[in-house]
């Protein structure tokens, strides 16, 4: 391989390492370092193909960026019209194999000597120790204050709740999902008692943990109307939440 | 002041406002400390990039662009901050539920209740949802990456046209730090919003025209020409109002061309706006035709806005979210900005005719600039004009900005040569620099404080009734979950506007906005039952702390004929008395929020 063909190297290889990683399930942490620079590479490799060699720069930079976001976008449109789903194996074919084919065509054009070869001369940037130190800071500085910011999310105060529901979505099969979920920030108590048609049908005593959820299917009658009453141990008198289908009064105790 | 330092003192800025914004969060989003904190960050971000932009010392272009990446990536930072674990603000939740429609059924065009256009214009959910099924990363941080991507681009190809066009980087670094005072420079315009990214495609058009019209471009315009059309084709597919200011701006390009007299520009500029324009129309018609109807009221009412402004009438009052009935010190703010902007523009134009009169693109941008005065004009006089002119100065401030930058750095120039200021150059030109970083402030300042977040939201913190992000908790959170699971997708269900974003995304429902009259009547009327089936509502989702508070945002629901006149809370009877309607089913309940079943209840007449 020529020292000019460094990049069309580099570039299938992303391409063809990150089909692999894909199909075998690699960590998530490796598909984001692959994906991140598969999505980068087409955009360069057809900025290879349509810009000369003296647009450099920040200019040069953009233009890739710009067309490596054009490719999902407009490759997306004629995937969705050709009716191929839009998952992961469409997406990584989409990108790998442009980036693959981007390769084909600048490794050619380079044959022929209608392409720059590829060149590697990073601009030597003299930055003095404590400038480096800086901007090392910045960075550190800059994390820091979005890791107050997710602390400071994370630690925000919220009100706990508690969520019961009684529902019938199902109602031409009659049956009706009933269930709580615990938000209150802590493991608690709670007593829920179904009621049919006024009447008390059975009495769940639960410990859920923050988070857990608690449900029942609940078969009914056409002729039956259901309700539910949740209540916080030690107040059983009082309801903390309650739900009913097709009720018409005020909760009762 | 060297680059390295300003990028450090930026860096100390981001900490203190996310310190502002953690002291919100902990109860003191009120506190004026708080609220001082947050303005002291952004003073840190913004005055040491204007005062080494403004200053005499040699800029590098290299210290020039740094320094602009710096200003974008801190201001980008503090969005980031502002909510660093989910999106909360509702544009934003649109694009998630189309996102996550995509990765879901793997097809595009798929149905958003709460904004029907989005699906159609895919593209930026189609890169989200492309990162996010390669790199398996969740909808968030994949679209963080992307917004923050697409906005830097904007940003940066801004910054290489306006250094083309002027031959100056200092004058284009200059026009970026006036750009960032349009009031969505640091909200709207890096959120993930279909707009972030059509933009810098709109950007990366005009730059290849400028390349194809470029005499030093011989030889490569299949290539430029390539570039345009692609990047045309990506603004038409990404969203519809870039799609058509692309076309426009490219109209002004041949305008300018033509008045002075660069015909390669003005040929390449108008072939650009044919391929634009007919793709965008060919979209309309085959994908997406609905486009027009989603337009067409808001073009209307500004339409109708500026003809009663123009025969002399009085439109009807701005929204109370409008900076016209904000704080005194933010009206103080917008009105010294705006003169600031008004008095600098014809000090460039009078630049541009000096110096720059046969520069077509100097030209062209003198012409857009005008818009400037149009939407001053919207601003102040029509109704809802504070957030037209806002969405409209994206793009209005780029001519703008450029034409003002022209005259900064000219007065800056002129001053330093005044006698009284040259004799003694070493210890009065900091003045003028200072004088100029304060310019800079104050038009930067006025756009966050009149921008977005609203000053009643600057800082996150405790739920807010009928407010925006801080109406999104884990309580409304919870039940939209709940409501997708268990109701399914696509429900009518009657909500305020502070739950109405989540119950649209997260939940997937399809949010009634216009069901004031069923939430303030204290009992069950038949107005309100003919409401419901002709909105054909199939539930009513009750947050009972809309009897407790206040709306923030002065309206309790998305069309409420009572904006702005509030004096009260709702009745709680209002909200309660669907416990007593026969035949509603109430169910769900977790506190504050109650959802009632109405079909079959006495609203459909059983």
């Amino acid at each position: 391989m020529a020292h000019s063909q460094t990049d069309v190297a580099v570039t299938a290889a992303v391409a063809v390492v990150a089909c692999g990683a894909a199909a075998s399930g690699a960590p998530t942490a490796v598909m984001i370092v692959l994906g991140i620079a598969l999505f980068a590479a087409p955009g360069y490799l057809l900025s290879q193909l349509l810009l000369s060699a003296r647009i450099a720069g920040l200019e040069r930079v953009a233009v890739a960026t710009g067309l490596a976001l054009c490719v999902p976008i407009l490759g997306g449109v004629l995937l969705n019209a050709a009716g191929v789903p839009l998952h992961r194996p469409a997406w990584l074919g989409l990108i790998a194999g442009l980036t693959l084919v981007g390769d084909v065509a600048v490794f050619v054009r380079r044959r022929v000597g209608r392409a720059a070869p590829f060149t590697w001369r990073p601009r030597r940037i003299r930055l003095a120790p404590w400038h480096a130190a800086a901007f090392a800071a910045a960075v550190l500085v800059a994390a820091g204050g979005l890791g107050l910011a997710r602390v400071g999310a994370a630690i925000q105060p919220q009100p706990g709740f508690t969520q019961l529901w009684l529902s019938t979505r199902y109602a031409k099969d009659h049956i009706a999902q009933l269930g709580v979920t615990n938000d209150q920030g802590s493991a608690t108590r709670y007593r829920l008692v179904l009621l049919r048609n006024s009447h008390v049908s059975e009495t769940w005593n639960l410990t859920l943990a923050d988070g857990q959820t608690w449900q029942r299917t609940v078969p009914f009658s056409a002729n039956d109307k259901l309700a539910a009453n949740l209540y916080r141990p030690p107040d059983l008198t009082h309801p903390y939440r309650y739900v009913a289908t097709y009720s018409t009064t005020a909760p009762r105790s | 002041m060297s680059v390295s330092v300003v990028a450090l003192i930026a860096a100390t800025g981001v900490l203190v406002v996310a310190a502002a914004y953690t002291a919100g969060r902990l109860g003191h989003a009120s506190a004026p400390w708080a609220d001082r904190m947050y303005w002291l960050g952004q003073s840190l971000i913004l005055a040491p990039v204007a005062a080494r932009l403004f200053s005499r010392r040699a800029l590098t272009p290299g210290e020039t662009l740094t320094l602009i990446v710096i200003l974008t990536v801190a201001e980008y930072l503090v969005k980031v901050c502002y909510s660093p674990t989910s999106f909360t603000y509702v544009d934003e939740l649109m694009h998630w539920r189309t996102t996550a429609d995509i990765l879901q059924t793997g097809k595009l065009f798929t149905v958003n209740n709460l904004l029907p256009i989005s699906p159609y214009y895919p593209g930026l959910e189609e890169v989200t949802s492309a990162l996010a099924s390669i790199t398996g990363l969740s909808i968030f941080p994949c679209g963080l990456i992307v917004a923050g991507v697409a906005h830097l681009m904007f940003v940066c190809v801004l910054y290489v046209l306006f250094r083309h066009v002027s031959g100056s980087h200092r004058i284009a670094g200059i026009a970026v730090l006036v750009y960032a005072s349009s009031s969505l420079f640091q909200s709207f315009d890096s959120m993930f919003v279909y707009q972030t990214l059509a933009v810098p495609f709109l950007g990366l058009t005009v730059l290849a025209v400028w390349r194809l019209a470029s005499p030093k471009t011989v030889g490569n315009r299949v290539g430029w020409f390539t570039v345009a059309v692609l990047s045309a084709l990506a603004t038409v597919v990404t969203h519809h109002v870039t799609s058509y200011l692309l076309v426009a701006t490219l109209e002004v390009i041949t305008l300018g061309s033509l008045l002075a007299g660069d015909r390669a520009s003005a040929a390449w500029a108008s072939l650009l706006a044919l391929v634009s324009a007919a793709a965008f129309a060919a979209w309309i018609v085959f994908v997406a035709p609905s486009t027009v109807g989603y337009l067409q009221p808001a073009v209307q009412g500004a339409l109708d806005g500026v003809r009663t402004l123009l025969t002399g009438g009085h439109s009807s009052a701005p929204p109370p979210t409008s900076a016209a009935s904000g704080p005194l010190g933010n009206r103080v703010l917008a009105g010294v900005a705006v003169l600031t902007m008004s008095a600098l523009l014809p000090i460039g134009w009078w630049q541009v005719w000096r110096r720059y009169r046969r520069q077509s693109w100097v030209v062209a941008l003198a012409i857009g600039s005008v818009s400037w005065y149009f939407i001053v004009a919207v601003r102040l006089a029509v109704a809802d004009g504070s957030e037209l002119a806002g969405r409209a100065s994206t793009f209005v401030f780029v001519p703008a900005a450029f034409i003002a930058a022209l005259a900064v750095y000219r007065l800056i120039g002129s001053a330093l040569r005044w006698r009284f200021i040259s004799s003694a150059l070493r210890w009065r030109a900091p003045a003028v620099v200072a004088a100029a970083v304060v310019g800079a402030l104050v038009l930067v300042f006025d756009g966050l404080a009149n921008g977005w977040p609203p000053y009643w939201e600057r800082l996150p913190g405790p739920y807010q009734v009928a407010g925006v992000e801080r109406s999104v908790g884990p309580e409304q959170l919870a039940s939209a979950n709940w409501a997708l699971a268990a109701l399914g997708p696509g429900n009518r269900i009657a909500t305020d506007i502070g739950d109405m974003s989540v119950l649209g995304s997260y939940g997937d429902q399809t949010p009634i906005l216009d069901v004031s009259s069923l939430y303030i009547s204290p009992t069950f009327t038949t107005a309100a039952a003919q409401r419901v089936q002709t909105e054909s509502v199939g539930f009513v989702l009750v947050d009972r702390r809309l009897s407790e508070q206040l709306p923030a945002s002065g309206q309790y629901f998305s069309d409420d004929p009572q904006a702005g006149h509030y004096t009260h809370p709702l009745p709680l009877a209002g909200l309660t008395k669907f416990d007593h309607v026969p035949g509603v089913a109430r169910i769900y309940d977790s506190g504050n929020i109650v959802i009632y079943n109405l079909l079959g209840s006495q609203y459909y007449g059983s």
